[in-house]
């Protein structure tokens, strides 16, 4: 049989109909493994990249000194490895300049990932170095050599021992990651704590362990550490890296996933197509071969083999043109990707070919199998109805197979359940346009006096087929109007969180009474800041009268959740954090549950952000006791917030009501812009207020920047196939009506029918198609893009009313555009040939 | 069409010896192609029994009439039924191929050279004329030497020319293999040269 199955293969060759089954196969394969391999390579690249952020692929990050077993571990498991230890400090040169510095000890492995620079001279040429400072020098922040007035070789002092100025450091690849520093940076070696002195047990200092390594044995890692944490030693991973970056890569791997699974659904709707109009062209050679005596079971066995044959030949070429697309990518876009590809491993291609065999099964096997029942009389009576119309069953099994395939493909439910419920709904809206068009079917007949009548009674003449067709357009164009939609608020969600004037410098410990004159000082200098925000040191001490624990290691950098905090703790206990007041909701901030309180309450309230609402269990009116300086305060959870953590801005957990916290001593702070030409105002500041803390972000803010374009590209570039994915499949569903709608032609005009009329009825007809197709597309698109991004993209949904022209525009001339181009040759060949030819 | 029953055969009881040749004619509509499709088992009645031989086919199920076809039945139609992806030799072939021989290609050929197509055995369909497709044809039924040959209207798309050699061809072959011939046509001349002849008039049979 196999025999025969590949002689009937290579004879069915020359026939051409197999060719577009095949082809259809290959592309499924081909654009399925390739979009997989170009983002798995994609991801990789950019994890990579993010990497960068760490200094490393993993860190550990804890208050107290780390155990040095992990360490001999992790040797032993081939990682490589560097310890850093960061203190706020004072700096001393000469007999009265000091500054308060923060502090970076670094081993000689450090970094692991992402480059360190540094240079000769303040703010001079910028050169990548191989390792930190040689133990007895430093490398000062450039602003700290005005700051201290000290020069390239001499010396500083940090608490009891001596160092000679060796350089500049002018970045770190994880300078982000203790976000809040303490002022300027002092880079020194790892080795010479020790003689400082400054590190006594309780000091505020944050040790980390950083390790890299191949995946495999970090992974293993990963899992013996687990267990091994204490609750005050957070193991931080490349999407803790970096608040910004960790959503905007987490957004863009669902993106990118999601655009690998309708690539599956573009396939299978193909291949389903192809399969169709394979079966419907095969029904006499079956009903010969019927009337020569082969028995249903030998044309299953005969097609099933071929089709098995056939999955092969596609696989494999499938995976070959998977493997050109993806590296055609990457050569054409090298220049744009920064980062460099990584390896994508077989899964993509194993993806390719287990998506070619469940979509011969599901979509190409069910009409094929059906030509076994069909009737030998076909051979006398060549009018009998065919056997492959598609039950809901058929129906039932696509959907489930593509579901099947999209959940193993992006190991999504919630993200498969979108695209489902918008193919669902396509498939019911188009069912319903169906009865409607065949409701008067019979009654209208051929019509060919005018355009507009052939039109509309070759549209109710094939109800039910031009009904599938409508379903088809139009799950073509929801997948892509969908992409498109969840493209566009994905990078329009990312530039509105970092607007290029976006805040990149934080001031904190303005003291009251600089208020007024730091203001002042923005003000005349035409920086543009947020409002300035009080802050007072508390701790949280107990939830509902229960006491939490106190083995929480306090936090090394004072205000660090005011920007982002490591979750995942498992049991929270006490710890320290920033209050603040406010009358109003903060901007940014969103009520979840509660209510916000009258500006001039004078009740015991407090607002709680939503994730540390979760962290600690913390529901509305719940009790919260505080320690605040001595003295114990309890509030009552008035309300619960939503806080846009990357956007930049002072943003607190804990809020409470002006007049509550009025009586206590607070700092102040607030964040501002700067342009890279208006630095030297920071100078001028400082020493204005010696006492505020400067931190800069910039740098920070230009490598989440830089991430997000990276991000952005790669996901125009997959947009770009997906699109072209689409276009093929709507080129397929129009070739599956052109043998009905040819012979039609080719009679009207035999008939003495005018070009115009007839090209001017397929028109309007497939105008009408694309028409409706848009319409439902539209909805269906509107449904799915509501499902993820309120499900899976963590986004908030908003309706896009240019959609709806898009969709119902584009539907209409592309397929009415792609229908008369495939039906020309009705009109430019005799319809005696047209009509041989079919 | 809906709701109404349509009678296409009404009584019918014909016997049909073995080696016999037998020509069913009547008028478009009269239900000759019906009643060969029954006759060759491609169709059930809806009442009434079809035996060949000792077999009764309405007691066999598709698959079982699609075997005993293969075994002892052969057809020539009138728009020749060639699958256009094979050529000539191929689907001369294709029974053969379903029997299971061995000797299929061997067979092939030297039927095709008994109808005078052995040159042009690596030709398509679409490559040959309409008489040339029925001569193919021809070569494909009598290849499996069946027992029972039967024709649909075999001249029907040819000229007059083509369709008296492709007669003398069918009539040739049918007397060398003793086959057993029915044919449906409404052409008088082929008609004549059968030994019975029985007219089909709205669904009844009438003899000659």
């Amino acid at each position: 049989m196999a025999m025969t199955a590949a002689r009937m293969l290579a004879r069915d060759w020359r026939g051409g109909e197999l060719g577009i089954l095949l082809m259809a196969l290959v592309l499924a394969v081909g654009t399925v493994s390739g979009i997989s391999a170009f983002t798995t390579r994609l991801q990789n690249a950019l994890e990579q990249e993010s990497h960068r952020f760490l200094a490393a692929d993993i860190a550990l990050r804890s208050a107290r000194e780390l155990p040095a077993a992990w360490l001999h571990e992790a040797r032993q498991r081939g990682l490589q490895q560097a310890l850093t230890l960061t203190f706020p400090s004072m700096v001393y040169a000469g007999e009265d300049n000091m500054y308060l510095a923060s502090v970076k000890a670094v081993s000689d492995a450090y970094p692991l990932r992402g480059e360190l620079t540094f240079s000769a001279q303040p703010f001079g040429a910028v050169q990548a170095a191989a390792t930190g400072p040689r133990p007895g020098q430093v490398w000062l922040d450039s602003r700290l050599f005005a700051l201290l007035d000290v020069a390239p070789g001499q010396r500083v002092t940090i608490g009891q021992a001596r160092f000679r100025v060796a350089g500049a450091v002018r970045s770190e690849p994880d300078q982000g990651a203790g976000f809040f520093g303490y002022g300027p940076r002092v880079l020194m070696h790892y080795d010479d704590i020790p003689a400082t002195g400054v590190v006594q047990p309780g000091s505020r200092v944050e040790y980390r362990q950083l390790y890299a390594g191949v995946a495999p044995a970090l992974d293993a890692f990963r899992q013996w550490l687990q267990p091994r944490l204490g609750g005050a030693q957070t193991l931080l991973d490349v999407k803790d890296g970096q608040p910004g970056v960790g959503s905007a890569l987490r957004r863009a791997e669902r993106f990118l996933l999601l655009a690998g699974s309708l690539a599956v659904v573009l396939a299978g709707v193909a291949i389903a197509l192809a399969a169709r109009r394979f079966s419907e062209r095969h029904n006499d050679y079956v009903a010969i071969m019927k009337s020569l005596g082969a028995t249903s079971g030998a044309v299953n066995r005969l097609y099933g083999s071929s089709l098995l044959l056939l999955g092969c030949a596609a696989t494999a070429a499938g995976c070959l043109l998977g493997w050109g697309m993806q590296a055609l990518f990457f050569a054409l876009f090298a220049g744009h990707l920064p980062v460099q590809p990584g390896p994508s491993g077989i899964r993509p291609y194993a993806i390719g070919s287990v998506t070619c065999m469940v979509c011969l099964l599901c979509f190409a096997w069910p009409p094929l199998r059906r030509l076994g029942r069909t009737s030998p009389l076909r051979v006398l009576r060549r009018d009998l109805p065919l056997e492959n119309r598609r039950t809901l069953a058929d129906y039932a099994l696509g959907l489930g197979a593509l579901g099947a395939l999209m959940w193993w493909y992006s190991r999504d439910w919630k993200l498969t359940v979108a695209v489902l419920a918008g193919l669902g709904l396509t498939v019911l809206l188009g069912l319903g346009l169906a009865l409607i068009l065949l409701r008067g079917g019979r009654l209208v007949g051929m019509r060919a006096g005018s355009i507009w009548r052939l039109a509309l009674a070759g549209l109710q003449r094939r109800g039910t087929a031009n009904a599938l067709q409508v379903v088809i357009f139009a799950m073509a164009i929801m997948l892509l109007l969908m992409l498109l939609l969840v493209r566009t608020s994905l990078i329009d969600a990312w530039q509105a969180q970092l607007p290029p004037d976006a805040p990149n410098h934080f001031i904190v410990n303005i003291s009251p009474s600089e208020v007024q004159a730091v203001e002042q000082m923005l003000r005349e200098a035409g920086v543009a800041s947020e409002a300035l925000y009080p802050m007072i040191r508390g701790r949280i001490m107990a939830i509902n009268g229960v006491a939490l624990s106190a083995d929480q290691a306090p936090g090394p950098n004072g205000p660090e959740d005011a920007a982002g905090d490591d979750p995942g703790q498992e049991r929270p206990g006490q710890r320290e954090s920033n209050l603040t007041w406010s009358a109003r909701v903060p901007p940014d901030n969103r009520l979840v549950a509660g209510q916000w309180w009258a500006p001039d309450t004078a009740r015991a309230l407090v607002s709680v952000e939503r994730d540390f609402a979760e962290r600690y269990g913390i529901v509305v009116e719940d009790t919260i006791g505080f320690l605040v300086g001595a003295q114990p305060l309890q509030a009552q959870v008035a309300s619960i917030r939503e806080v846009q953590w990357q956007s930049m801005r002072p943003n607190f957990f804990l809020v409470f009501p002006p007049r509550l916290l009025a009586s206590y001593p607070a700092t102040f702070m607030t964040s501002f812009h700067l342009g890279p030409g208006d630095k030297a105002f920071l100078n001028r500041f400082i020493r204005q207020f010696p006492t505020v803390t400067v931190i800069e972000m910039d740098v920070v803010v230009e490598q989440i920047r830089a991430i997000v374009e990276q991000v952005s590209a790669a996901i125009e570039l997959v947009l770009a196939v997906i699109l072209a994915a689409g276009a093929l499949v709507l080129v397929a569903g129009v070739q599956a009506s052109v043998d009905d709608r040819m012979r039609e032609s080719a009679i009207l005009r035999a008939l003495g029918a005018r070009r115009r009329l007839i090209l001017g009825g397929l028109c309007i007809e497939f105008a009408s198609l694309g028409l409706f197709a848009g319409a439902l597309a539209v909805i269906a698109a509107e449904l799915s893009v509501y499902i993820l991004q309120s499900q899976v993209m963590d986004m908030h949904y908003a309706p896009s009313p240019w959609v709806w022209a898009l969709g119902t525009a584009c539907g209409t001339v592309l397929v009415a555009v792609l229908g008369v181009f495939s039906c020309r040759a009705a009109v430019s060949s005799p319809p005696l040939r047209v009509l041989r030819e079919l | 069409m809906a709701g109404a029953e349509l009678e296409i055969l009404k009584g019918i009881t014909l016997e049909i010896k073995s080696g016999e040749s037998v020509a069913i004619v009547g008028a478009s509509g009269s239900g000759k192609s019906t009643l060969l499709g029954l006759l060759a088992g491609l169709d059930e009645p809806s009442g009434g029994r079809v035996v060949i031989g000792d077999t009764d086919l309405g007691q066999l199920d598709e698959d079982g009439r699609a075997l005993f076809r293969g075994r002892h039945i052969g057809f020539v139609f009138q728009s020749f039924q060639l699958l256009p992806a094979l050529t000539a030799l191929e689907n001369v072939m294709l029974p053969l191929e379903l029997k299971g021989r061995g000797d299929a290609q061997a067979q092939a050929e030297t039927f095709l050279e008994r109808v005078q197509l052995g040159p042009r055995s690596g030709h398509y369909p679409s490559q040959l004329s309409g008489g040339e497709q029925q001569r193919v044809a021809i070569a494909r039924a009598f290849a499996t030497r069946p027992a029972i040959l039967f024709a649909d209207e075999p001249t029907g798309n040819l000229d007059t020319g083509t369709g008296a050699h492709i007669i003398d061809l069918l009539f040739e072959l049918n007397r060398e293999q003793g086959t057993t011939l029915v044919l449906v046509t409404h052409d008088m001349h082929l008609a004549g040269r059968c030994r019975r002849r029985l007219r089909l008039d709205a669904g009844a049979l009438v003899a000659e």
